[in-house]
């Protein structure tokens, strides 16, 4: 299924500091429909800055957000929740409701766009089914694992059928296994059409899957490569250039020893 | 609004309060206690005011007569009474009609005037007046009007007392409403921190839903709903408390009144407000929403 593209979201020139210290500086990036994007750096780096940039819980210092038909410089209070219901968020620490069961925490979702019962019912059911947890929707929070709670927050993100899924981290208090089981429910969600924009400081994920990557580092972009898997990339590309190319990246060590830091140069 | 955003409204508001009843429990008594003194206090009113109406409605007015005043004078300034909107009906007092009622009045005691040669008591015109007249306002201008006229002496209508018994209810009102602002703002006050304590009990669920685009009202519609019913609650409370007080006082004062229907429905209708202020205030400075 090709899909024309357009971009869905994007930062332009956006800066943001707290006081005097500079969470971003100058981002400009821009994600278009149906891309998965792995949003690197260490801790500190800016990325959840960035995406609550993006969903808009705090305002940019210099530049614009755009999210559809949202944009930073133009919004009022009461049009943020209009631009939370059409973006799908998932965080590390899951955020469900404890007291309401796994049902009743995703249908919340639909409830607040205003769908009627019968179209709740029928989506969360569908989206339940989706990601494997239908068996459980009367189950509370409490009773489910990491990786469980997490796939019931995912299906909250995702039963609105938005146009982008922002991903903070969402892997970080599971474990390999699951991390595994978590992304490929992500791909299946991306694969169906929706956006993904997910941070992570987990380097060794993400060259193990390489969609395209931005690298963030002290708030700023210092690299937004495209990439197949480097594994291909080495057996299917001769041209040196490129391979000098992958083999830097490879060498690229952004994880916090700062050892490798020196060799970074920004686009 | 539409059926399925009420019944999510309502099914919140009551999830809420039911989650928290010892707490809620606790501010309803305070406040219905609060409510309470006031409510004793208006009830006082209401009861002293419905005694001195009764009294008032006893109320006549004596316009005395000069000594020699003919049948026809007599004739004209009944007519003349008769005419002033606010009277209801004037009769002729003789004099001697007069010193019957004296003496009538004196009872035992009336062998003491048996010495009087004459009587001293004037003819009199006794004038009932309309009982929504009965104000010292009209009172005091009969008065002024009446005494200036050919043939009368003066006009009376026992004006100290009178005036005594107004200035003793409008010291009720002054005192009932001053007790009553003190009340409001302590319900006000005892709701906003009974809601403050759900709202921070609840601050991650709002966080949540928040993110996932719930707006403003959405959120805050539940609270202050939750709000409106403990004042609903702590004023019905306040009232049951009151009826077991009247139905004590009754066995003493066998006149004493309640308040009627209609003035019930507004206090407990007013009570909710006060709920559902408190609920929005403590909602909007928690959360700035």
């Amino acid at each position: 299924m090709s899909q024309e593209k357009r971009i869905i979201a994007g930062v332009y020139h956006l800066s943001k500091s707290y006081g005097k210290h500079f969470a971003l500086r100058d981002i400009n990036l821009q994600i278009a429909n149906g891309e998965f994007v792995f949003l690197v750096g260490r801790s500190g780096a800016g990325k959840s800055t960035l995406l609550k940039m993006i969903y808009m819980d705090d305002y940019p210092t210099e530049g614009q957000v755009v999210v559809g038909p949202f944009v930073s410089t133009r919004m009022k209070r009461n049009t943020i929740p209009h631009l939370r219901r059409r973006v799908g968020i998932i965080f590390q620490d899951f955020r469900l409701l404890e007291n309401r069961t796994v049902f009743e925490n995703i249908a919340l979702a639909m409830k607040i766009s205003g769908a009627g019962l019968g179209e709740t019912k029928r989506q969360v059911t569908d989206i339940l089914t989706r990601v494997g947890l239908y068996h459980k929707r009367y189950d509370y929070p409490a009773v489910l694992s990491g990786g469980e709670q997490q796939r019931v927050a995912i299906a909250r993100a995702a039963v609105n059928q938005p146009a982008i899924l922002l991903a903070d981290e969402p892997t970080g208090n599971l474990d390999p296994l699951v991390t595994r089981n978590i992304l490929n429910l992500l791909f299946k969600i991306n694969a169906a059409g929706t956006a993904v924009l997910m941070a992570t400081h987990d380097l060794e994920l993400v060259r193990s899957f390489g969609q395209r990557i931005i690298y963030l580092e002290d708030g700023s972009i210092v690299k937004d490569k495209e990439m197949v898997y480097v594994g291909e990339l080495r057996e299917r590309i001769s041209d040196s250039k490129v391979t000098e190319e992958a083999e830097r990246l490879e060498g690229l060590d952004i994880t916090g020893d700062g050892s490798a830091g020196g060799d970074v140069v920004p686009d | 609004m539409s059926l399925n955003e009420f019944r999510y409204i309502l099914d919140e508001s009551m999830r809420m309060l039911g989650r928290r009843k010892g707490s809620n429990a606790v501010s309803i008594i305070i406040m219905g206690l609060s409510l309470l003194i006031l409510l004793v206090f208006v009830l006082g009113t209401l009861n002293i005011a419905a005694v001195i109406e009764r009294t008032a409605k006893e109320l006549r007015v004596y316009v005395y007569l000069a000594d020699g005043t003919d049948e026809n004078a007599v004739q004209d300034i009944q007519f003349r009474l008769l005419g002033i909107e606010g009277i209801e009906e004037v009769v002729y007092v003789p004099r001697e009609e007069a010193m019957d009622e004296f003496r009538q009045t004196l009872g035992e005691a009336s062998d003491l005037i048996d010495d009087l040669d004459d009587n001293p008591l004037p003819d009199a015109i006794r004038i009932k007046p309309k009982q929504r007249f009965i104000t010292s306002g009209f009172l005091q201008r009969l008065g002024a009007v009446v005494s200036e006229w050919d043939g009368v002496e003066e006009v009376r209508y026992g004006k100290k007392w009178f005036e005594r018994g107004e200035k003793i209810v409008n010291g009720f009102y002054m005192t009932d409403l001053g007790v009553g602002l003190i009340v409001l703002f302590s319900v006000i006050f005892v709701v906003s921190n009974t809601v403050r304590l759900t709202v921070l009990h609840r601050r991650r669920a709002i966080e949540v839903m928040k993110l996932i685009g719930a707006t403003d009202g959405y959120i805050r519609t539940p609270f202050i709903v939750e709000g409106a019913l403990l004042g609903a609650a702590s004023s019905l409370f306040a009232l049951g408390l009151l009826y077991c007080i009247f139905l004590f006082g009754k066995r003493y004062f066998s006149e004493l009144v309640f308040l009627e229907g209609g003035a019930i429905g507004i206090f407990i209708g007013l009570c909710s407000v006060l709920g559902a202020v408190g609920s929005y205030v403590a909602v909007r400075r928690l959360l700035k929403i």
